[in-house]
């Protein structure tokens, strides 16, 4: 028999226009933060769905998925939803668990309400969190 | 077809630039090094950061309109690819920032986007929402390679319509105008 797999973790470095992202494969902690702009979206973000995909093969995990962004454009926009689709029927499917946090600056209604809206196109569990510092 | 050929007078420019407060101007490729730069300055500016936020919104949506869908194009050594030329500037009256965004079309695709923004203009901000998530659920369109949710999102943040003017130029061609505007206070199109 085959031993299982052990999963590399992901780390992709931040720049201005692309945020820092950090995939803990052992503890199911997963985050990406910063600002999102960049102009090929598909290309930057094809890592992140190859990982993803193999991770959500292994049933059993309890992934919490923070998201702590300040800005990001359309296209990441697809993106995300796209992210959130693959987590909603992992759990939907009864594979595991799933948890969003959502941060946002206190004054930020603008990055409150994108949250309020992924919480209901993907029927995921948001907690949305406003930043204190 | 250098400048000092065309008698060009950076003075003038300059002058015209304050006599419309325009405070940025750039032309060329809309790279995301040269978006940064921007959001630098644009971030130094207004006093309320949403509002910020909101006007680089903006600039990044007409910015990459062009860079995906200008109908002149560049080679950007650092794409390794052909992008999209055009023009962006950015200025503001006593009430608004403003950012108007510039580019050669096709003019097949510029009566498609101005039907799209014609469309998007008479919706009220809770259909916008909708209409926004709808067309973010679904498949990208053929030849697209941008977020095509873009002009939406510049009604949305923007709180009013998008303003646009095709002009017919050389070639059988047209220069497509966009003009957005972002209210300097915290508007009421939020909840």
């Amino acid at each position: 028999m085959q031993g299982q797999l052990v999963m590399e973790n992901f780390y992709s470095a931040p720049d201005i226009f692309i945020p820092e992202i950090n995939f803990n494969a052992q503890t199911g902690h997963l985050s990406i933060s910063g600002e999102s702009y960049h102009e090929y979206t598909l290309e930057f973000y094809k890592p992140v769905f190859e990982w993803l995909s193999e991770y959500l093969k292994t049933p059993g995990r309890h992934i919490v998925f923070d998201f702590c962004m300040s800005y990001y454009n359309t296209s990441t926009s697809r993106r995300f939803m796209e992210i959130f689709d693959l987590l909603a029927e992992y759990q939907q499917s009864g594979k595991g668990t799933v948890t969003i946090n959502w941060y946002y600056k206190p004054e930020d209604i603008d990055m409150k309400e994108s949250g309020e809206e992924y919480a209901e196109d993907t029927g995921l569990h948001f907690n949305l969190i406003p930043l204190t510092k | 077809m250098s400048a000092t050929e065309q008698s060009f007078s950076i003075y003038e420019f300059y002058r015209r630039l304050k006599v419309h407060h325009l405070s940025l101007v750039a032309q060329g490729i809309m790279s995301q090094d040269l978006l940064s730069l921007i959001a630098l300055s644009i971030k130094r500016r207004p006093d309320n950061e949403v509002i910020a936020r909101r006007l680089f919104a903006l600039v990044v949506e007409l910015a990459q309109n062009i860079l995906h869908y200008s109908a002149v194009k560049e080679f950007s050594a650092k794409d390794q690819r052909e992008v999209g030329v055009g023009i962006v500037a950015i200025g503001e009256s006593d009430t608004h920032y403003l950012v108007a965004s510039g580019n050669v079309a096709q003019p097949e695709n510029a009566a498609y986007v101005a039907r799209h923004c014609d469309y998007i203009n008479q919706l009220d901000p809770d259909e916008l929402r909708e209409y926004y998530r709808q067309q973010r659920r679904l498949p990208v369109k053929e030849g697209s390679v941008g977020g095509s949710i873009g002009l939406i999102e510049i009604v949305r943040k923007s709180g009013q319509p998008l303003s646009y003017e095709i002009i017919p130029i050389e070639d059988d061609k047209v220069f497509l105008i966009f003009v957005a505007k972002v209210n300097k206070s915290l508007n009421p199109h939020v909840d």
